[in-house]
């Protein structure tokens, strides 16, 4: 089993750091001086939408762009594009488009990766990634025939077959079902475990404050913000949704406006949403709008990441919400 | 250098695989080879003879002599014996080009040494074939005044050949043909293997692994290779047995053909890495493949065809390629170039296209 015969790099230090790291596409920056540590052992989430530079800043990290300034180390050496084979060894890539051959088969797939990376007993560690991603059953089924969701074990079980200790897998979860999504987690908190340093690119909040130990959020190529995202959230504050007519929400509105716990309010077809600071406590919200009107139900929640966004970067539209 | 084998194995092994995935396409790869000889074969085969309606109105000794004369006159007719009215319906119904009439007193008339008219009703709706018969019907009449020792007659043309063996139009055009299938096959299979990583944005894990780009090139380049040459090896059986071609050097012909595809498969993998899809890396082979046949020397020697021709005929290898074929099957020399000079253009074909299909790999930022 893979899991028992992994390789555990020794402990401490960052794997990967990048320093004021900026890459430009022409006239545009896709990348103004980012500076981040990924320790050892640790898994970072970077988050941001839709042309943010996620994918510049993998590709810097993976060494197939190269920073037009500041630099990078990888397991604290400074080197340069193309990178020495002995890093590249050290990774493992899932790239956003899996990059697998369709018509092979998921063994033959794998037995490429294991040549291409120099694995000494390919055979073996090609069982062993495949029982660890489960799809065992499935290795002499042509990849062009599965799912989306068992393409994507696939390309994390390649990723894997070498044995890397940094890993870097680009948006592993996009178009996935729940179960592989949960399953693709799973074996992310193993990764952690066995202290192999796992960078990630993700759309969803819900998906970062389940695997990551530090979280970046990028927007427009600038690092926006990073740290744990217990912490992040805790800035951000979370949501009340109060469940009324809009008569009754406009009521608790005026009711609401005005007070320390309450950063911003919203009046809906539904009721009222409520942003509240981070400290805040959610219940004293819920009974000051319960004291006087009528409210059919509330729930509180977590911000989503537009949310959260807009609630670090004051430059970004705010229109769901009034800022009291 | 074992991290280069090893990745050379590695895309050898991976090539091998995509073709066995889809054993269609060596079927293909065969038949492809096949249909651009019967191509080929058809283009030396048609239009040769005019379907000529003969009619004779004179019965002569004489007349019957001349008759002769025309059927022997080097692919140039096709005589059909028949009556005016058919003669007419058929001409009109399109099935003969022209209506020869011998008239009445044709032998009576040359014997006396008068001259004699000869009626000849062409379809010039494709000038060709009214071209073949204007340049045939005078070559006949003067085999027919030599043979006859007709006064006046005072010319007579002495052949003397460089080659002690005349090569025949068809077996000729054939040759050139597995150097045409050669390009076409390799040139195709290694263009669609390469273009194939790009489209499919595979080749992005060659850039990110530690293996060496270039043995990963050679060794997927290497598995086109040996199946585009089994392919037209395959059509080489087939001018050597089904058409009757001896060839001069059997091995020499099989070598030198090997040494195409290996040309043609490295062109063909620049091709690939320049279009980066599939469907475009087809249609560039099928366009370019027949211009560049017809300016290497595959109808005649390229020499032959005028300064501008010959100059642009050998900007590509397939002039080479051709005159080292001819060579090694029919014993000619197509090129003033010697066959050593041949085979050391096409080797440095090989090697440059190579390098330019590495280069372009190594230094491509797309490949992320």
């Amino acid at each position: 089993m893979w899991g028992r015969t992994m390789r555990v790099p020794e402990a401490g230090g960052w794997a990967v750091e990048f320093n004021s790291v900026t890459r430009r596409y022409g006239k545009r920056v896709a990348l103004d001086s980012v500076s981040f540590v990924a320790e050892e052992g640790s898994v970072l989430g970077l988050l941001g939408p839709n042309g943010a530079g996620k994918s510049t800043l993998l590709g810097t990290l993976c060494g197939l762009q190269t920073p037009d300034e500041g630099f990078v180390t990888w397991f604290g050496q400074n080197e340069h594009v193309p990178l020495p084979k002995a890093l590249r060894k050290r990774m493992g890539v899932v790239t956003q488009d899996t990059a697998l051959y369709g018509e092979l088969t998921v063994r033959q797939n794998l037995r490429f990766a294991a040549d291409l990376y120099g694995v000494s007993n390919p055979r073996k560690g090609v069982k062993e990634v495949a029982d660890l991603l489960g799809i065992t059953h499935r290795l002499d089924d042509a990849v062009g025939e599965l799912s989306g969701g068992n393409q994507r074990r696939v390309a994390i079980a390649r990723s894997l077959v070498h044995d890397p200790d940094l890993l870097v897998f680009d948006e592993p979860t996009l178009g996935v079902d729940i179960e592989t999504r949960h399953a693709i987690w799973s074996h992310v908190r193993l990764l952690r475990n066995r202290r192999k340093t796992v960078v990630v690119s993700t759309n969803y909040l819900d998906e970062a404050l389940a695997l990551c130990d530090r979280v970046l959020l990028l927007k427009n190529g600038r690092l926006i913000e990073q740290g744990k995202p217990g912490e992040i959230l805790a800035r951000t504050g979370r949501y009340v949704e109060l469940d009324c007519t809009p008569e009754v929400a406009q009521a608790a509105f005026a009711t609401l406006d005005g007070q320390t716990e309450v950063e911003g309010l919203s009046v809906g077809e539904s009721g009222l949403t409520v942003r509240l600071t981070g400290s805040a406590d959610p219940n004293r919200v819920v009974e000051m709008a319960l004291a006087v009107h009528h409210i059919e139900g509330f729930r509180v929640r977590a911000p989503d990441l537009l949310e959260v966004f807009q609630s670090l970067d004051d430059s970004l539209p705010q229109p769901q919400l009034t800022d009291v | 250098m074992s991290d280069w084998w090893a990745a050379c194995r590695a895309g050898m092994r991976l090539q091998t695989q995509q073709f066995m995935k889809g054993p269609l396409l060596i079927v293909l790869t065969v038949v492809e080879a096949l249909t651009f000889l019967a191509l080929v074969s058809l283009f030396g085969l048609t239009g040769s003879k005019a379907p000529t309606a003969l009619v004779v109105n004179d019965h002569s000794p004489l007349t019957a002599s001349f008759v002769q004369d025309l059927a022997k006159d080097h692919d140039s007719f096709r005589l059909e014996p028949t009556t005016l009215a058919i003669a007419k319906q058929r001409l009109a119904a399109g099935s003969v080009v022209d209506i020869l009439t011998i008239p009445k007193g044709f032998g009576a008339s040359v014997a006396a040494g008068r001259t004699v008219v000869l009626p000849v009703t062409i379809d010039n709706v494709d000038t060709d074939l009214t071209d073949d018969i204007q340049r045939a019907l005078p070559a006949a009449i003067q085999t027919f005044g030599l043979q006859h020792h007709f006064n006046g007659i005072r010319l007579a043309p002495v052949e003397h050949d460089l080659l002690s063996y005349d090569t025949a139009y068809v077996p000729y055009l054939v040759v050139s043909a597995l150097g045409l299938d050669a390009l076409v096959v390799a040139g195709a299979l290694g263009a669609t293997a390469m273009a194939g990583e790009w489209e499919n944005k595979t080749l992005v894990q060659w850039r990110l692994s530690p293996s060496p780009m270039s043995g990963l090139l050679i060794g997927k380049l290497i598995a086109v290779v040996i199946v585009s040459t089994l392919a037209v090896w395959v059509a080489a059986l087939l001018v050597f047995f089904g058409y009757g071609v001896h060839p001069h050097d059997a091995v020499g012909t099989l070598a030198a053909l090997a040494l195409c595809c290996v040309i043609f498969t490295a062109l063909g993998a620049v091709v690939g890495n320049l279009l980066r899809r599939t469907l475009p890396v087809a249609i560039v082979f099928f366009g370019i493949a027949l211009p560049l046949y017809i300016d290497s020397g595959s109808l005649e020697p390229e020499r032959f065809d005028g300064h501008w021709l010959w100059f642009f005929g050998h900007a590509t290898p397939v002039y080479a390629a051709v005159g080292v074929l001819q060579n090694t099957v029919h014993g000619l020399r197509v090129t003033p170039e010697s066959i050593p000079v041949d085979l050391g253009i096409l080797t440095l074909w090989a090697l440059f296209s190579m390098a330019i299909a590495y280069l372009i790999l190594q230094r491509s930022k797309a490949v992320r």
